[in-house]
């Protein structure tokens, strides 16, 4: 019955329309949009992953494995459960263009292919030919491709040769696409394609060389994938065997997008969260100007829970207004931008509407605006009678009744499990939770110390009435400060701390890790090469260091005897393969954390050394034993030493080193790296290069480099997250505007009776839009540095340093932004009547 | 007979509506000497508060001329009747009209800051005694009663000791003893710094202590009511 008379008086108050509820619906429709947009760009991607897995992982099914050939029992198995398999060779090795006098080297990861190849797929090439064709070469030569930023960084055109190793190719043409190209993740050089039977001379792969063998299976109409992964990797458990299938085609990327995605929508909930601010100011505003209302239907019998069911009704009807604008222009911007979307992503996609990102964008946007309305709307029961002529909301401090307390703290967990639950990353989602939370609340307390300041400065002002007047506006309760300081505050923070992280890392990039780093780390060093390769380097007075040491590689399988994916499966050290080496006498600059190194000539079971952060990670004890299976072959080591490695200065840091009795008789190559000047460094290169030609050279600089574009794109995307929450927060700073455009217009008034002229009132309002955006500004920084300080130091356990400029834009972006929100409503205020605005008034 | 302080000649005042042109005020012609206090009455909507805005320059005539202290306020900008106000005129509204975000002190020391007065604060801290709120000088607004938000209105508009003090209803919302409290004071105000005071009033009593009453109807001047001189001026004369 109360809830019929409800909404028929909530029907009644919503005739006037939605004049006030712009802001609201903005917020909400914003907030509601970017989640809804990120899941359907997320889901098209995914959906494009899946459809493609196959075409994506070269065959319905791939074998992977680590420096070695599968053996004869793998290779039965696998003929057995598929049709055909394809086999592929992945390795990194130099392009080598001579001419005349000169020669250019550039880095390449090179696909080994069979006849097969591509098992699913297509290859396609410019100028357009078969790939069959390609690789039959010409002038006596086999051909090859390449991808174009190799030719284009080595000049070289279709028709032209090159070597690789010692054997010459000709370039046949460009390799423009080829399906297998998902799995790859990080690779160091562009790709080049060539048959693996035409390396037979090129003395590049070799026992020992660092490659991976990758056997593409196409298998029967319906194979079981799931099953057959249980079988391979049962039948051949501790192998290092590598199963991947077409339900996740692409892997790495599959991984990224979700990771991606689930973070960019936690991004999205922060904006959310600033626009709950702005529709939490919009209701506050709508209530307080229903005061009379309010009171007067008490007056006339309407019973409180009649008066909360009626706004409460209007709220969400606004609110189902809100979120559906969202989900049309959160489902439609994607839709609009697909052709731009899917050409700049090197993966298929399929963009359509899915219902699913629309739910679960609707869900947080209704969660989001019961959250933020519900105590608004509780103090629609505080409103008496009596207060029908006084400013109730504005003196009114007491909190809403514990029903709507529970209420509300129920509704955040259920909005939290929610991100949780739909995103999967619950470490994620509660810190992101808490960073919100954690960032509210210190925004609020600085809107207080603000408002504090800006009171106890009004002393100081006095005499400079123009400067006076804005602190009052700013210290004012009730006034726009706390608005203002929230929802530009939270943006600004996010934005500070992506610029304070990603400066420290470029810094830590461009400039430290160049000056501390080698120059070359050389790889594919054969046993017989090292000491010819070192005593070239010893007699060259531009190299002022050298490291080198044997390198294999291994996968930890078992840790005291049980699997190790039981014993830590977290750890980064257990995922794929780890660079071993092994030592006999303590190589020098080497500090034992604890334990003790072997004795020299050392010859019984095998010794292990660990590094010690990653031990203490995994939970490893002196004592334990980790077997490795390196080249297929498990050994099982007892850990006698732990030691510390320094991976951050990118010289040579290993994992694990074991005994040299142990390893050396494994087959194995050597990794070395060079210390020169840095005008020496070509010399260096062709002198080496030429004298071994199996030997790859990976310039650290350009790694660097590409990592640090790498990490450059990853800070964008989320700066354009942070963005929206800042656009979210500048509708919100307009909403404010909005709100106290009234009261700057009496004030505009009144100060004008008093003798103000307008440049005056102007700049007072300047002043009060300047002091609180450059308030907000460095809470926000302070803010955003305190989260820079943290994940440089601990995270990237990096130095430190205050990134200058990134600083000045954050407070001046503060700044601008309320002066823009502010001055834009000042206009009007300025230019009324004095006589109506205090007419009006009467 | 002194020269006239403030001079209207054949002013008016039209505003335009959603309906069309409303004529306010017409042929308003009205002087006021140094030192007069003068009261305007009539019933609701004849005009009264729109001629003291006309006379304060925060209507601005659409006809005629409006002369304060030898200056033609119609000839003025918005920013010159400013600073005009700010350097000889005090108004006091109905609604008191602080501004809610200052305490007491603060809405009484606005206008001298204005004038670039460097004692301020100390001039305002007297004024606000002078009306029995040094007690409240620090409370905002909306800690203040309705009286006493009147009284910080009225030293707010005397502290700069304008040559001419507006007063639209002082006491329209206000009890009978806060209304004659506030007169009182208005008067006193006056009567220590020897401004010009006009005042709009529905209050005939009120009215008869101003020295001259001028009636408005229906947007004019009614002309029995001009010049006549209340039993407040005949009893000065003797």
């Amino acid at each position: 019955m109360s809830l019929a008379i409800s909404a028929r008086f909530a029907r009644r108050e919503l005739r006037g329309g939605l004049r006030g509820f712009r802001i609201f619906l903005a917020c909400l429709a914003l907030g509601v949009a970017a989640i809804a947009a990120v899941g359907t760009v997320r889901a098209g991607i995914e959906a494009g992953l899946t459809r493609n897995g196959a075409a994506l992982l070269g065959g319905d099914a791939e074998i992977e494995l680590t420096y070695r050939y599968a053996s004869d029992a793998e290779l039965a198995f696998m003929n057995q459960i598929a049709d055909r398999v394809s086999e592929t060779v992945d390795f990194r090795s130099m392009v080598v263009v001579t001419r005349g006098e000169d020669t250019e080297r550039g880095l390449t990861q090179v696909r080994a292919v069979d006849d097969l190849y591509p098992l699913i797929g297509a290859v396609t090439l410019a100028p357009d030919m078969p790939l069959a064709k390609a690789f039959k070469g010409a002038k006596g030569l086999p051909g090859a491709v390449i991808e174009q930023a190799l030719a284009d960084r080595l000049a070289l055109q279709p028709g032209d040769t090159f070597r690789l190793g010692t054997q010459d190719f000709i370039l046949s043409a460009i390799l423009a696409t080829y399906p297998d190209n998902g799995t790859g993740g990080f690779g160091l050089g562009p790709r080049s394609l060539v048959l693996t039977r035409d390396l037979a001379n090129s003395g590049l792969i070799t026992e020992g060389t660092l490659f991976s063998t990758n056997y593409r299976l196409d298998l029967p109409q319906g194979a079981d994938l799931a099953g057959l992964k249980t079988k391979a990797e049962t039948q051949f458990r501790d192998s290092g065997l590598r199963w991947h299938d077409s339900r996740r085609g692409a892997g790495g990327a599959q991984s990224f997008v979700d990771r991606i995605g689930a973070f960019l929508i936690l991004v999205g909930l922060s904006g959310l969260a600033v626009g709950g601010v702005g529709v939490s100011a919009a209701v506050r505003a709508y209530l307080a100007s229903k005061t009379g209302v309010i009171a007067t239907l008490k007056t006339l019998g309407a019973t409180r829970r009649i008066i909360f069911q009626t706004y409460f009704i209007q709220i969400g009807v606004l609110t189902v207004i809100g979120i559906t604008l969202g989900l049309i222009l959160g489902s439609a911007l994607p839709l609009l931008f697909a052709p731009l979307i899917a050409a700049s992503l090197p993966i298929p996609t399929e963009f359509t509407l899915y219902p699913a990102p629309l739910v679960e964008a609707a869900l947080y946007g209704t969660l989001a605006a019961l959250i933020f309305t519900l105590w608004p709307l509780a103090r629609t029961e505080d409103i008496r009678a009596a207060t029908l002529f006084r400013d109730a909301f504005a003196t009114s401090r007491r909190l809403p009744a514990l029903r709507y307390l529970i209420a509300t703290a129920a509704l955040i967990a259920a909005l939290i499990g929610a991100a949780i639950w739909l995103t999967g990353t619950a470490f994620l989602t509660l810190w992101m939770a808490g960073g919100i939370t954690g960032a509210l609340v210190i925004l609020t307390l600085a809107a207080l110390l603000i408002r504090a300041f800006a009171r106890a400065g009004r002393t100081a002002a006095r005499g400079r009435p123009a400067l006076r007047l804005a602190l009052g506006a700013i210290g004012a309760r009730g006034g726009e400060s706390t608005s203002v300081v929230l929802s530009l505050g939270l943006g600004l923070a996010v934005l500070a701390a992506v610029g304070q992280i990603d400066g420290n890392l470029r810094t830590a990039f461009a400039d430290e890790l160049p000056a501390i780093a080698p120059s070359y780390f050389f790889v594919d060093i054969q046993p017989d090469q090292i000491d010819g390769f070192k005593a070239r380097l010893a007699a060259d007075p531009a190299v002022t260091r050298t490291e080198a040491a044997p390198m294999l590689r291994g996968v930890i399988t078992r840790i005291n005897g049980r699997p190790a994916e039981e014993v830590a499966g977290g750890s980064w050290v257990l995922h794929g393969d780890r660079g071993v080496t092994y030592a006999d006498a303590m190589p020098p600059n080497t500090a034992i954390t604890e334990g003790k190194w072997w004795p020299e000539n050392y010859d019984g079971p095998p010794l292990l050394s660990f590094s010690d952060e990653e031990a203490r990670e995994i939970g490893l004890k002196i004592g334990d034993t980790v077997t490795v299976n390196i080249l297929g072959r498990d050994i099982t080591a007892t850990i006698a030493s732990f030691r510390q490695v320094n991976f951050e200065s990118a010289g040579i840091g290993f994992v694990m080193a074991m005994n040299a009795a142990a390893l050396q008789g494994a087959p194995h190559t050597w990794i070395a790296t060079v210390y020169a000047d840095q005008a020496a460094e070509g010399r260096i290169l062709r002198d080496l290069a030429n004298a071994y030609p199996n030997i790859t050279a990976i310039a650290i600089r350009d790694a660097i480099t590409q990592v640090a574009d790498l990490v450059a794109g990853i800070a964008a995307g989320v700066r354009y997250g942070a963005l929206a929450t800042l656009l979210t927060g500048f509708l919100v700073l307009i909403g404010a505007a909005a709100a106290g455009e009234q009261v700057r217009t009496y004030e505009a008034a009144v100060l004008k009776t008093l003798g103000a002229t307008r440049g005056r009132i102007l700049y007072s309002f300047a002043l009060r839009a300047a002091l609180l955006g450059a308030g907000a500004g460095i809470v926000a920084l302070g803010a955003g540095m305190l989260g820079g300080w943290a994940v440089t130091t601990y995270i990237m356990e990096n130095t430190y340093k205050i990134i200058w400029g990134n600083a000045l834009w954050i407070v001046l972006g503060g700044i601008i932004a309320t002066m823009l929100a502010g001055l834009g409503f000042a206009l009007r205020s300025l230019n009324a009547k004095p006589a109506q605005v205090l007419r009006g008034r009467e | 007979m002194p020269a006239p302080i403030l001079s209207l000649t054949d002013a008016a005042l039209s505003l335009m509506g959603n309906a069309g042109r409303v004529d306010i005020l017409s042929g308003i012609t009205l002087d006021v000497v140094q030192g007069e206090t003068l009261g305007l009455v009539g019933p609701s909507g004849s005009g009264k508060s729109s001629l003291l805005m006309l006379m304060g320059g925060l209507e601005q005539a659409t006809g005629g001329t409006v002369t304060a202290l030898g200056q033609d306020l119609t000839a003025m900008d918005e920013d010159g009747l400013a600073r005009f106000r700010r350097d000889n005129m005090g108004v006091v509204f109905q609604s008191f009209h602080l501004i809610p975000t200052m305490t007491a002190l603060e809405n009484v020391a606005t206008p001298l800051e204005l004038a670039g007065h460097h004692d301020a604060f100390t001039r305002a801290a007297a004024e606000l005694e002078t009306v029995g709120l040094a007690n409240r000088a620090d409370h905002y607004p909306a800690q203040l009663s309705g009286g006493e938000q009147q009284r910080v209105a009225l030293a707010r508009a005397s502290a700069p000791r304008p040559k001419i003090l507006l007063a639209d209803e002082p006491t329209g919302n206000l009890d009978e003893a806060n209304g004659s409290a506030i007169i009182d004071l208005l008067f006193g105000l006056r009567d220590r710094h020897g401004a010009t005071l006009i005042m709009v009033t529905h209050a005939d009593d009120l009215a008869r202590r101003c020295d001259r009453i001028v009636r408005l109807r229906d947007g004019r001047i009614d002309m029995a009511s001009a010049g006549a001189i209340t039993g407040a001026t005949a009893k000065a004369a003797e």
